[in-house]
């Protein structure tokens, strides 16, 4: 039924430092056709929007606009060929009125706004997605869903052919799910060749007409949406490959150090809990959105639940702000080194007695310098932070051992429970190594761990246990033998039925 | 080689350039005008160095922090008069109580700035700038068109200004600049040495890093604002004591002078780095040349505020470009040593 596809993209590869993140890629695009992209965290779903969108180039490869060979070199590039992307938090001028941000991009309606004809135009293209919205409000105060429209009307204005939708409807309600893919199926009918992004399993076999997979840079399958399962399509999703599985060695729990009962933060996530064990490493597993992190920054007080219990040692605390969640020996080294974790401008060693400054004083109140930098040096040979002394710059240091200054701080302020947010993010392999020696021999120390990672492979494999969210909910604990790729990916889609099977 | 690179940091690099520019600058001066190099200079230099160093070290500990008091010329003003104006009345006052007095009437001045931006969260700018007409507008309304003179004064207050605690040679070391280095040299400490300081270029460097870390970060820029402004009022006395007689627009323009200072002295404005040392040769630096240039080339005093704006601007452009070239090169450096 289709004669040729609007957009093909013929063994595309690229790669980042060290991660290849596609490796011989080829989608086609059809007019009509709602095509979906399915992947675990870090497939490589991400760079194959960005190279379609001109953000990225490919190393190798070719894309196809119309079967002529194009070269996307940038944004506005891509919109000039009609390919336009929408994201989970549409880009919006918060000032500008509907009509404004629909013709934002426009650089041929002449030097003056003709008002009269930017409203007419506007509502036409509205009424085209058959949707109502008053085109003179201004964008700030839309709900999510028509700042959605507003784009997708963006996009129709400027003679979309190719529509690119990433995880479109990860903040909506059920009832603008419907809406938004009313307008889908719509755009589809006039010939739109749309791809579709989701980590909703139900919603993709609902809409798709084709569904493709892919893992590790890979394409692992494609085929047409009543052709296949979500079963399969999990199955085809999980197998990434281990490339160096850590051997954990055993760990005694027998003591339980934090017992948190139905945490919620409204709005959030709600009903999470999970015990802790002195010397456990409890893996917080989950796909963008399961809120994992909104849950390691409620313990530590950042942003602080308003629902459920947390109790240390038996006995129920309430944390509020970072220094309550110190005092009770929670530590929580943040993913975003350069924006939250480190003061680049200063050195390692003031980085690392930041939290804990009180520990160097002198009697009259004075850092003694000595025994700051002695602790810090002791950091830096045990850690193998690379520098050629504590006082060097931490903007100065490569990102496995500003890691490794971030670790170095918070293990000092002596924690109890350690919280990991994306430890090896971003970071090569020799270091991720030494990242997972360290978790290893910390948790041997005692030391209760929460490591949340979207490296599924690595939570796996580092985990005693593993905890499962899916959009800001608690889908099951399983225990190191239960917790196979499969079934932890099964619950992070929602799909229960498979996790007991 | 490497270890000299590896003890000195860019930032100190800066300090040193500065010194040597003084330097440079001192050695042109001495050629080119006839007794430059005289007492007569130095000592107008030190009496003026010693009001704008004192407020520049205040003006230090609020750019560390990513802020600015604009507000500092309104609060030297207001404080030389009003203590001026108490002294005046009442001859017989301690002297400690009315310098006391002076860091107490800047310190609360300090105090309203520092709630307004760090409890009420509005930009430093702004607030500070509202605090220098409003501090202005309430000494205007204070002093009532009159004027605090030296006749009225009682007599220690006016020989501060005069009196040599030292001679080396014919330099005299008076209390004005005494009293300032001393300031200097705390602050030095407080910055290198305490929680207080570290936390100050923590919350400047990153705050978020530094919400992370436990900080509190609303009291610290609280006290910096507060310490800046007891700063001021200390200056505020300096300043009585300098010039004895006090208008209504007394202090005027210190808050351009202050900010020069701080970023010629190599204060980053984006915070996070800067000494106190390197304010005081900041200020040292721009008044060497404001007096060096206004006589060498016969320039009028109405340019004095061209140049301050044209060494903010100079500094300013030198911290990104030098700076980062510096950092690059050093960062290269370090590569290449680590890599052996």
């Amino acid at each position: 039924m289709h004669a040729a596809p609007v957009l093909e993209m013929r063994d595309i590869s690229r790669r980042f430092g060290s991660t290849q993140a596609l490796d011989g890629v080829s989608l086609s695009l059809y007019p009509g056709e709602i095509h979906a992209l399915l992947g675990e965290n870090g497939a490589g779903k991400s760079t194959l929007i960005k190279i379609m969108t001109g953000v990225h180039q490919p190393d190798s490869g070719q894309i196809l606009l119309d079967g002529r060979p194009v070269r996307i070199r940038s944004t506005l590039e891509a919109q000039r060929l009609g390919i336009a992307a929408i994201y989970q938090e549409p880009l919006m001028y918060p000032d500008l009125n509907v009509a404004e941000n629909i013709f934002i991009a426009h650089a041929d309606r002449g030097p003056w706004v003709d008002w009269g004809r930017l409203y007419r135009d506007a509502e036409e293209i509205l009424a085209q997605l058959d949707v109502r919205l008053d085109v003179r409000q201004p964008a700030r105060g839309l709900s999510v869903a028509a700042q959605q429209t507003v784009e997708i009307a963006k996009a129709l204005s400027l003679q979309v052919r190719v529509l690119i939708m990433d995880e479109p409807t990860a903040a909506l309600s059920a009832h603008e799910v419907d809406q938004l893919f009313a307008i889908v199926q719509r755009l589809r009918d006039q010939g739109v060749a749309v791809l579709f992004i989701s980590h909703r399993l139900e919603e993709v076999f609902r809409l798709a007409d084709r569904i493709t997979v892919f893992r590790d840079g890979r394409l692992i399958s494609s085929a047409p949406g009543n052709e296949t399962t979500p079963e399969q399509a999990i199955r085809d999703m999980a197998g990434r490959s281990i490339e160096q599985l850590f051997p954990r060695r055993d760990t005694v729990r027998d003591r339980v150090l934090v017992q948190v009962r139905n945490l919620g933060r409204t709005g959030i996530f709600s009903g999470i809990s999970f015990d802790v064990h002195e010397g456990e490493v409890l893996g917080f597993a989950g796909l963008v959105g399961a809120r994992r992190t909104d849950v390691g920054l409620a313990l530590f007080g950042i942003a602080p639940a308003d629902r459920g219990t947390i109790t240390i040692d038996g006995h129920p605390v309430r944390i509020t702000n970072p220094t309550q969640a110190m005092r009770h020996g929670i530590a929580y080294v943040s993913e975003d080194r350069r924006g939250l974790g480190l003061s680049l401008p200063m050195s390692i060693a003031a980085n690392i007695t930041l939290p804990a400054l009180h520990r160097y004083l002198s009697p009259i109140g004075l850092i003694r310098r000595t025994a700051e930098i002695a602790a810090a040096e002791e950091y830096r040979r045990h850690l193998s932070i690379r520098a050629s002394s504590v006082d060097v710059e931490v903007s100065r240091l490569s990102g496995g051992n500003q890691q490794k200054v971030m670790l170095s701080k918070w293990l000092n302020t002596r924690p109890r429970l350690l919280i990991l947010d994306e430890p090896t993010r971003g970071i090569d392999v020799g270091a991720k190594a030494e990242v997972h020696q360290m978790i290893d021999d910390l948790a041997a120390e005692g030391i209760a761990i929460i490591l949340i990672s979207s490296d599924l492979p690595e939570v796996l494999a580092m985990s005693d246990r593993v905890l499962v969210m899916r959009e800001g909910r608690q889908m099951g604990i399983f225990s190191r033998q239960e917790a196979t790729q499969e079934r932890v990916l099964a619950a992070a889609m929602g799909q229960s039925a498979l996790v007991t099977g | 080689m490497a270890t000299w690179r590896q003890r000195i940091r860019p930032e100190q690099i800066r300090e040193l350039s500065l010194v040597v520019l003084i330097v440079a600058a001192l050695l042109i001066f001495a050629w080119q005008i006839e007794n430059f190099l005289s007492a007569r200079t130095f000592n107008r230099i030190a009496g003026s160095v010693a009001i704008i160093g004192m407020v520049a070290i205040g003006q230090t500990l609020v750019v560390l922090t990513r802020n600015i008091d604009l507000s500092v010329g309104s609060i030297v003003g207001f404080t030389a008069y009003f203590v001026g104006a108490q002294l005046a009345a009442n001859n017989d006052m301690w002297p400690l109580a009315a310098v006391a007095l002076a860091a107490a009437v800047g310190g609360a001045m300090g105090l309203v700035n520092g709630l307004i931006v760090a409890y009420g969260r509005a930009p430093a700018i702004i607030t500070t700038l509202g605090t220098l007409a409003i501090y202005r507008m309430l000494l205007i309304n204070y002093s009532n068109a009159r004027t605090v003179t030296v006749d009225s004064l009682p007599p220690w207050v006016v020989d501060l200004s005069r009196q040599n605690l030292l001679m080396i040679g014919d330099f005299a070391v008076r209390p004005l600049i005494v009293a300032t280095l001393v300031a200097v040299v705390v602050f030095q400490l407080v910055l290198g040495y305490t929680v207080f300081g570290r936390r100050l270029y923590a919350i400047g460097s990153n705050p978020e890093a530094a919400r992370f870390a436990g900080l509190p970060a609303q009291r610290i820029v609280l006290t910096a604002f507060t310490l800046c402004g007891m700063l001021a009022g200390l200056a505020g006395f300096l300043f009585l004591a300098r010039f004895g007689n006090i208008t209504a627009v007394a202090g005027q323009g210190i808050e351009l002078e202050s900010v020069a200072a701080v970023v010629v002295g190599g204060v980053n404005t984006f915070g996070g780095s800067g000494t106190a040392l390197g304010a005081l040769l900041g200020a040292f630096l721009i008044d060497l040349l404001g007096q060096g240039l206004l006589r060498w080339l016969g320039i009028s005093e109405f340019w004095r505020d061209a140049l301050l704006g044209l060494l903010i601007l100079l500094a300013v452009a030198s911290d990104a470009v030098l700076l980062g070239w510096l950092r690059r090169l050093w960062a290269e450096r370090a590569e290449v040593a680590h890599a052996r």
